[in-house]
């Protein structure tokens, strides 16, 4: 019996959305949004693992109360429980406010043996809040991950697809795993689940039940990088193809981003 | 590409000679206009030097419509302008537009219009690159067809440039011999759609059976009774058997839609997609168990059926019955190359009086006495099916042909219909002469001579000359 926990997130269907020209807040209103497509895989892994091994699957995901559309999505797939995130104080959250929060929830649930995260979201696009979550919860954490080896009773074996190279990694549980896109193909929900998904209870948590109740570390508030400015990337026309070596090229580029800025 | 003139045929325009028919044909000039103004020069010109004009779209169909035999190729595809969206006082949406506009151009234009309610275009024939002058005149209307109904219903009203160089404005009354009039008749140049709030809720469902017996008797009951409530209808229903599952998942390497799509289970033997719109979720849902029960007593598991919604998810679904269509397409092509005889080989008829179940039996088993390759999908409702042939060679293809015809001949003895939406072009031509009454005949040619008495439409079309 393993316990796992997946992490997910409700995102923009398109790149239509408009940006608070303040706060460099993502405006969600009245956008279609969608399950983030890089969570997926990492879904069907946590539900394959239990397949095998037997266990259950716990999803979290941090957002408005609409947020909890992706929860029911995962219930189709065949998740266990689903858990919202979600208070005003958590709005507006970077890297560090979000991983931050999460470790919150997560703790707040239970304790559980594996947590699986997808590359990135197709909004934020940082692909750091996996990281960071390790970080916080303070047990291993593997990215790019390609293949699930094998699953043993205290710990798993993973394949991590470097630059250059394939990596196999053993490491106990607890551990954090984020999973590449191509790990497995997600599975299309079960009607029977979909149906079922609409009466399943979806636990919401406020900074109420988090251990640290301290709003300024939540949200806007907790976080770290503040946005100066956002505009519009330049079109450019040319696409001039140069040859230089890797130096050259690295101190080419930072001239640029320091006449953009 | 050279606009506004009237360019000699070379080898650079030989893509323009087939379709998806994959017949080959010949012209002497193509021109690509992109007004109406534009297109009244051109008739002009042919018409003075008493040369034929084979219109073309997204030459997107498998009849053979635009393929040229002579003369000149009209391609209407520059002429994708949307020319304004009119709210009318008794509340209907509509839209003007060019008729080379494609189906996806058309999707994301209406997506982006500026109104209250999120709004659609009913017509969805599987190809997303078809026009919409192509989709009128053929009078496709894709999978949805079993809720919307026919295409004329979502027209207003057409812009027809006439063989003696006039416009005419044909209203929604006196439409019907433009709509699947394969272009016989004048050149479409606007064309005025009819638009409709988009349903707040779809859902896709495909269930799979592991057994011919089981699926054939679910897809029977289905088209037997009406699941509708308040609040939702069963908008599509599709079958699609096992070959043509593979012969889509063969093909999935090229087509990035479907690479999201888990593979089928290889003791499945068939799968039926069904589409639910509506208003009320709950209603949705309930329509939803209400075919999960029934599909649950035809032994189908409903663990394992899909079922999605929204709009990226549906897109998806039928980004799979779609590429039904297409991946034959493809096949075809193929196997054309070393055999150069070989065109698409399709049926789209379409019998009421007989089961489903006893129409796909039928074709099987006749399949199986000639020794022939296939794979069949379509619309269960109306028994609308599209049993595509898959000759390996010329002697398979003619055999294939001639199952065709018989099939064809079958169909018109229990009055069913032998063309419904793929048109009859030159491919299907010889069938349809051989098949349908003298008195639709007799109707098409009083037509064909009162308003195209030169001939100078579309010429070795749907008549014999």
């Amino acid at each position: 019996m393993i316990k796992i926990a997946v992490c997910i997130k409700q995102v923009p269907a398109y790149s239509e959305g408009e940006m608070d020209p303040k706060t460099g807040v993502l405006l969600r209103g009245g956008l279609t949004s969608v399950l983030n497509i890089y969570d997926l895989p990492a879904i069907e892994t946590a539900l394959r693992i239990k397949e095998e091994k037997g266990g259950e699957v716990d999803v979290f995901t941090m957002g408005p109360p609409k947020a909890s559309d992706v929860i029911r999505e995962a219930y189709a797939m065949g998740v266990d429980r689903g858990y919202l995130l979600s208070d005003r104080h958590f709005s507006g959250a970077d890297v560090l406010a979000t991983s931050y929060t999460l470790m919150q929830g997560i703790t707040s649930v239970s304790h559980y043996d594996l947590i699986l995260c997808g590359k990135q979201t197709t909004d934020g696009d940082t692909g750091q809040v996996s990281g960071a979550l390790a970080k916080w919860l303070n047990i291993p954490y593997i990215n790019w991950v390609t293949k699930i080896v094998k699953l043993e009773k205290d710990s798993i074996i993973i394949e991590q697809m470097m630059e250059n190279e394939e990596v196999t990694i053993k490491t106990k549980y607890p551990c954090l795993v984020s999973v590449e896109q191509s790990i497995f193909i997600p599975r299309i929900p079960s009607l029977k689940l979909k149906i079922a998904a609409k009466k399943k209870e979806i636990k919401v948590l406020s900074l109420s039940e988090m251990q640290d109740q301290n709003k300024n570390h939540y949200g806007l508030r907790g976080s770290a990088t503040k946005v100066e400015k956002i505009f519009p990337p330049t079109k450019v026309k040319k696409r001039p193809i140069v040859h230089k070596t890797g130096i050259e090229a690295a101190s080419d580029i930072f001239k640029i981003i320091q006449q953009i800025k | 590409m050279e606009k506004r003139s009237i360019i000699p045929m070379s080898e650079k325009y030989w893509q323009y000679l087939s379709d998806e028919s994959k017949m080959l044909g010949e012209a002497e000039s193509i021109s690509f206009p992109e007004s109406e103004e534009e297109v009244l020069k051109i008739v002009a010109k042919m018409r003075k030097d008493n040369i034929p004009i084979t219109v073309q779209g997204g030459k997107t169909g498998i009849a053979g419509c635009a393929v040229p035999l002579r003369g000149h190729i009209l391609n209407l595809s520059n002429m994708t302008q949307v020319k304004a969206f009119i709210k009318t006082d008794t509340g209907d949406r509509l839209l003007k537009v060019s008729p080379g506009i494609t189906l996806l151009e058309l999707k994301k234009t209406i997506n982006k219009l500026k109104d209250k309610e999120e709004l659609f275009w009913p017509p969805d024939p599987t190809e997303a690159s078809a026009t919409v002058g192509g989709i009128v005149s053929c009078d496709a209307k894709g999978i949805c067809s079993y809720l919307y109904g026919d295409t004329r219903n979502y027209i207003e009203q057409l812009r027809v440039v006439q063989s003696d160089g006039t416009i005419l404005e044909v209203s929604h009354e006196e439409m019907d011999k433009y709509i699947g009039g394969e272009g016989m008749l004048g050149i479409l140049t606007e064309i005025t759609l009819r638009l409709q709030p988009k349903p707040k809720e779809i859902w896709g469902i495909s269930f799979f059976f592991e057994n011919k017996h089981d699926v054939l008797c679910f897809a029977q009951e289905l088209s037997k009774k009406e699941q509708n409530i308040t609040g939702a209808c069963v908008a599509a229903i599709e079958y699609m058997d096992r070959a043509t599952i593979d012969i889509i998942q063969e093909r999935k390497e090229m087509m990035t839609k479907l690479q999201e799509l888990p593979d089928v289970d290889t003791e499945i033997c068939a799968m039926v997609y069904i589409e639910i719109h509506g208003n009320e979720e709950e209603s949705v849902e309930q329509i939803a168990e209400i075919l999960m029960e029934l599909a649950e007593m035809h032994n189908s598991n409903a663990d394992k059926a899909w079922a999605v919604s929204g709009d990226i998810e549906i897109e998806k679904m039928r980004a799979f019955r779609h590429a039904a269509a297409e991946s034959t397409n493809l096949l075809i092509e193929k196997t054309r190359q070393e055999e150069p005889s070989i065109t698409k080989l399709s049926t789209d008829m379409c019998i009421e009086s007989e089961s489903f179940k006893t129409i796909v039996t039928k074709y099987e088993e006749d399949l199986k006495k000639e020794g022939l390759k296939a794979c069949i999908f379509g619309h269960i409702y109306g028994n609308h099916l599209h049993v595509n042939i898959l000759p390996q060679n010329d002697k398979e293809y003619k055999k294939g042909h001639a199952l065709i015809e018989k099939w064809a001949k079958e169909t018109a003895l229990k009055k069913g219909k032998i063309v419904t939406e793929h048109g009859v072009g030159k491919l299907k031509k010889n069938i349809f002469l051989k098949t349908a009454s003298r008195e639709i005949i007799n109707k098409i040619l009083v037509l064909k001579n009162r308003y195209d008495p030169t001939r100078m439409w579309n010429p070795d079309n749907m008549i014999e000359e």
